[in-house]
């Protein structure tokens, strides 16, 4: 295929990526944007979620609308949208190679902005290779965007945001979640996610691993065991569960191959999530013509990805040798304006990792978080009457139930992460906050219902949506079931987007109890657990990297007793990270092991060196590729 | 790192492992190789593995049969498997002036004691089912030849090596060669300095860097070769096929991975070694053409290595200088070193063991030869 002419490149159609697109060309530069999928929309597409962050980065809205509204942007502003097309390297010349599936596209751009996201962490642990274990993305990405089940009951690793949500979007599909295992103390990710799955009975184990697994064809079983201060399992703690799909929800790598292929300076950053690309404020790397945005410069949320993609296109928009009338005034005030946006989301305990992320990685001061100004104010003085409860524990970046409030009700205030306040005298218990909030954490309370029973309005997320009149398992909220309840009332608005308000009627006493209810199936009952002979389970023997089928016992022994010190040493003695992953999947792991056997940090390692293409093309289609150029 | 040594090597590609492992065997263990980063991470880890005799010039004729000797007995004697695939070498002659000089070098070959055999196409179809020899007037074969991985070459090497007491230092990098009269006295690295006895220049594509430094001017520029690699099929082709006229060779490694690569004649001298998109797209319209049944089989990595070349594409061994006696070359070896590297080390160790070699002189390979200029280069190389 020909040689594309274009001012600004872009790689990847993800939040940062369609928002570095749409910005630069609505200042006016050419912008060709290309995406290894054949739907734009990155991560977003399968998030069927509603998003935290303010109205600038769309929060309330579900993630697969915010994909629309950004795509729509783009188109808008002129972007040249290629999908389908994986950038497979960036040469010596300057020219970015993308191979879709009927030719080898060659880019030759003024400007590049690398938006290319993350992958997933993988865990390796005895039989972790069977079918049935996936990334939770991959579980995303089977039930959100192709409709298909990926088994029928799930064990989830990782209790961070993605863990949670995947969890709870299992729920959703009718998929049953037996538990959630988390190596540390603490749940990672925001208390209101973990909340969610907790009410619908979804138990969430702290200071739990996975030991093993077992199945012939498939997954048909897990051993998991409490861990100890050092995070080895504790002997004699060990408990089956009968899954048969096992999604790993450990941490994302910004996917930063390309940027090390073109010769960017790179740094490990622990909080960024592994090694990303030095780069300025301005989101430009050490080379000049290149710029990166979003999870690939350091991982955080979608919010914070698209105003970095905003960045990232102003200042290479800025940067082009062709005047676009982008005057610096102008080019200043968004500058200004983006910045301020980022701090908000960076702010509060959740904005921790990024800002000292990225300050270690600039070598600059951390910058001091704002004092935030408000806590909870505890709801003594609520006996009577009917209002909003807000059971919202975190200062979370979010501002919603102060948006949709028609009433004034609630107040956040300037900085997103305060906790939101309450005026109880302007609350008319509507239950247009309960519907709009991402964490579903706000509920309406009608006390005054009779004289000895109180109404709840809870929001609700399943089908089928139970119809007025209905009785259904009140649940507590850890989703053990208090008591029979009748649903009073169902609102299924389209201003409501696809989150219905049920009524439950109960006793009063279970006013402060009930937060969920069940109609019927959705946690699934299991039998006697069938368990072949696991006592010769050896940890050696669990293949580390896929591609190549390598076994932990063959990297120690490259190391022991071959002397390999590094990831190179160990691709050309074992061939891990030659396959078609290029090391995706075993680096990481293969880097732990190294750093344990060795007694060295993790951020000694170099990962391998990374060789284009990054994805196999075939020999027929670079072979009938051509070297035209077109403009 | 030790202060003081009787040799040090300066490389730990497959050339400078190779002479340690060989000076050990002879009794010579008070030696430390160094090398600047990891072993074979220079050209040696970035060939194809090639291991052929049928070379133009009877002198790589002879060492490439000593080495493919040394190569079909690793395995018992090192302990190690090095993915030797016995497949041997297929060359394709397409005008009738490259068939003539195909049959004579064949003759000379055969004359110096290699299998070789002049083959027709339907016999190369037999030889190799999947190549298309349209176009193709004769080939020549020698079932003997094969290829080998060569970082199990060079580990293999290296763990016997260290094994009978040879010091490999990785990570070292010589900033200076110190001299005493006519003599190096030292070698000086970012990790110390060592006095010795001996020094030998294994560098290959820096070898002339490192002679710089002992005061020597050689011969040698280094190139960019590329090559790429694909997805690992079922094995479809046993032997190494090396097409001058196309300007390609490619193999089916042990793994089932097919390896390809071309020289390119417009490359200048230089260290680089970053891919291009031209050779990914020029060498897939190549190999496709040549074994149409590979379209739709993908790359999943290129990358480029130096061919050290010296003035006939032969390499330079031994001595290179009477200013410096006790500095030992084994360099410039223009894209066949993996191959020649087994018997190069036991000519260069036979060299500081007994003040001689042994095994196969190598007055034909001293630097010498250039006096007057290039009498007769190799011209079977691609």
């Amino acid at each position: 295929m020909a040689m594309i002419n274009t001012e600004i490149l872009v790689i990847g159609g993800g939040p940062a990526g369609l928002c570095a697109a749409a910005e630069a060309a609505e200042h006016g530069a050419k912008v060709l944007l290309v995406d290894d999928k054949d739907v734009l929309g990155g991560q977003l597409i399968k998030q069927t979620h509603r998003f935290f962050g303010s109205r600038q980065q769309y929060a309330g809205v579900r993630g697969i609308d915010i994909a629309k509204i950004l795509i729509e942007n783009a188109r808008e502003f002129g972007v040249e949208l290629t999908t389908g097309a994986t950038a497979t390297a960036i040469y010596g010349d300057g020219v970015v190679a993308a191979a879709t599936d009927d030719g080898f596209l060659k880019v030759r751009p003024e400007k590049i902005i690398a938006a290319t996201g993350a992958y997933e962490n993988m865990l390796a642990f005895p039989n972790s290779d069977l079918p049935g274990v996936y990334g939770a993305g991959a579980v995303q990405t089977l039930m959100n965007v192709n409709g298909v089940a990926p088994g029928n009951r799930v064990l989830m690793i990782g209790a961070g945001n993605i863990g949670l949500i995947v969890a709870y979007q299992l729920l959703q599909a009718g998929i049953g979640v037996a538990a959630v295992i988390e190596i540390t103390d603490r749940v990672g990710g925001y208390y209101v996610h973990a909340n969610k799955i907790r009410r619908l009975g979804v138990p969430i184990l702290l200071r739990h691993t996975v030991k093993y697994a077992w199945g012939g064809e498939g997954v048909e079983g897990a051993a998991i065991a409490r861990v100890d201060e050092r995070y080895r399992p504790i002997p004699g703690t060990e408990r089956d569960l009968a899954v048969d799909t096992i999604c790993l929800s450990v941490g994302l790598t910004p996917l930063t191959e390309l940027l090390w292929n073109a010769g960017c300076g790179m740094k490990y950053i622990a909080q960024l999530g592994g090694h990303v690309a030095w780069h300025d404020e301005n989101m430009r790397t050490s080379r000049e013509d290149i710029y990166v945005a979003g999870d690939a410069s350091g991982i955080e949320e979608a919010s914070s990805a698209m105003i970095e993609g905003k960045v990232a296109g102003l200042n290479a928009a800025y940067a082009l040798k062709r005047d676009i009338g982008l005057s610096k005034k102008n080019y200043e005030g968004c500058l200004e304006d983006y910045r301020e946006q980022l701090c908000q989301l960076r702010r509060g305990p959740f904005g921790e990792k990024a800002r000292r992320g990225k300050s270690a990685l600039m070598g600059a001061p951390i910058p001091a978080d704002r004092p935030i100004k408000s806590t909870p104010v505890p709801d003594e003085e609520f006996q009577k009457g009917a209002r909003v409860v807000i059971e919202c524990e975190q200062n979370i970046p979010c501002d919603p139930c102060e948006a949709t409030c028609p009433h004034g009700a609630i107040t956040v205030g300037e900085d997103m992460v305060n906790y939101p306040l309450l005026d109880a005298g302007k609350c008319n218990a509507c239950g247009i906050c309960v519907a709009s909030c991402p964490g579903l954490a706000l509920f309406v309370l009608n006390r005054d219902y009779s004289q000895t029973e109180t109404e709840i309005i809870l929001p609700y997320e399943f089908i089928p949506v139970p119809n007025k009149g209905d009785r259904v398992d009140a649940c507590d909220r850890e989703g053990n079931v208090v008591c029979r309840a009748r649903v009073s009332r169902a609102v299924k608005s389209k201003k409501f987007d696809r989150t219905a308000l049920v009524s439950l009627v109960v006793e009063d006493r279970y006013a402060d109890v009930v937060r969920s209810f069940r109609i019927s199936g959705i946690v699934p009952e299991t039998g006697r657990i069938e368990k072949p002979d696991m006592s010769r389970v050896d940890e050696m023997d669990t293949i580390i990297c896929v591609c190549e089928d390598v076994t932990r016992r063959r990297i120690e022994e490259a190391i022991d007793r071959d002397g390999a010190q590094s990831m190179d040493e160990i691709k050309r003695l074992l061939r891990c990270g030659m396959g078609p992953c290029q090391g995706k999947t075993c680096q990481r792991l293969i880097m732990q092991i190294l750093a344990k056997k060795l007694n060295r940090n993790i951020e000694e390692f170099k990962p391998q060196t990374y060789r284009g293409p990054m994805k196999p093309v075939s020999l027929g289609l670079l072979a009938k590729a051509d070297d035209e150029e077109e403009n | 790192m030790k202060k003081k040594t009787d040799v040090v090597i300066i490389g730990g590609g497959v050339i400078g492992t190779s002479i340690a492992y060989s000076l050990a065997k002879n009794g010579v263990t008070d030696v430390v190789l160094v090398e600047r980063d990891t072993l074979s991470c220079g050209a040696t880890g970035r060939c194809a593995g090639g291991i052929r005799q049928q070379w133009s010039e009877p002198s790589n004729v002879r060492l490439a049969r000593a080495s493919i000797e040394i190569f079909k007995n690793f395995r018992e004697e090192m302990g190690r498997d090095i993915g030797l695939v016995e497949g041997g070498y297929l060359l394709c002659a397409h005008a009738e002036e490259e068939a003539e000089r195909f049959r004579e070098t064949v003759a000379m070959q055969r004359k110096v004691g290699a299998d070789v055999r002049i083959v027709t196409p339907e016999e190369m179809r037999d030889i190799a089912p999947c190549l298309n020899t349209d176009g193709m007037i004769l080939g020549a074969y020698c079932p003997d030849d094969c290829h080998a991985d060569p970082f199990q070459v060079t580990q293999g090497y290296a763990e016997n090596a260290r094994r009978l007491g040879v010091d490999i230092e990785l990570h070292t990098e010589v900033t200076e060669i110190r001299k005493k009269g006519k003599r190096v006295a030292a070698v000086v690295t970012n990790g110390g300095k060592i006095e010795c006895n001996w020094v030998v220049n294994a560098a290959g594509g820096h070898s002339a860097e490192v002679g710089a430094m002992a005061g020597v001017d050689l011969p040698t520029k280094s190139y960019r070769h590329q090559i790429a690699v694909t997805e690992p099929i079922r094995r479809i082709q046993e032997p190494l096929i090396v097409d001058f006229y196309v300007n390609i060779y490619f193999c089916q490694t042990a793994h089932g991975s097919f390896m390809m690569g071309y020289g390119d004649e417009a490359e200048k001298p230089g260290h680089n070694v970053r891919g291009t998109w031209q050779f990914l797209e020029e060498i897939s319209r190549r190999l496709t053409g040549l074994v149409p049944a590979l379209k739709d089989i993908s790359v999943v990595r290129q990358w480029a290595g130096l061919y050290n070349m010296s003035p006939d594409a032969q390499p330079i061994l031994g001595r290179v200088s009477d200013e410096v006696e006790n500095f030992i070359c084994a360099v410039g070896f223009s894209g066949h070193g993996f191959m020649l590297a087994p018997i190069t080390g036991v000519l260069m160790a036979e060299l500081i063991t007994y003040g001689e070699t042994r095994t196969l002189p190598i007055d034909e390979l001293s630097i010498k030869r250039f006096e007057g200029g290039v009498k007769s280069a190799e011209a079977n190389v691609v």
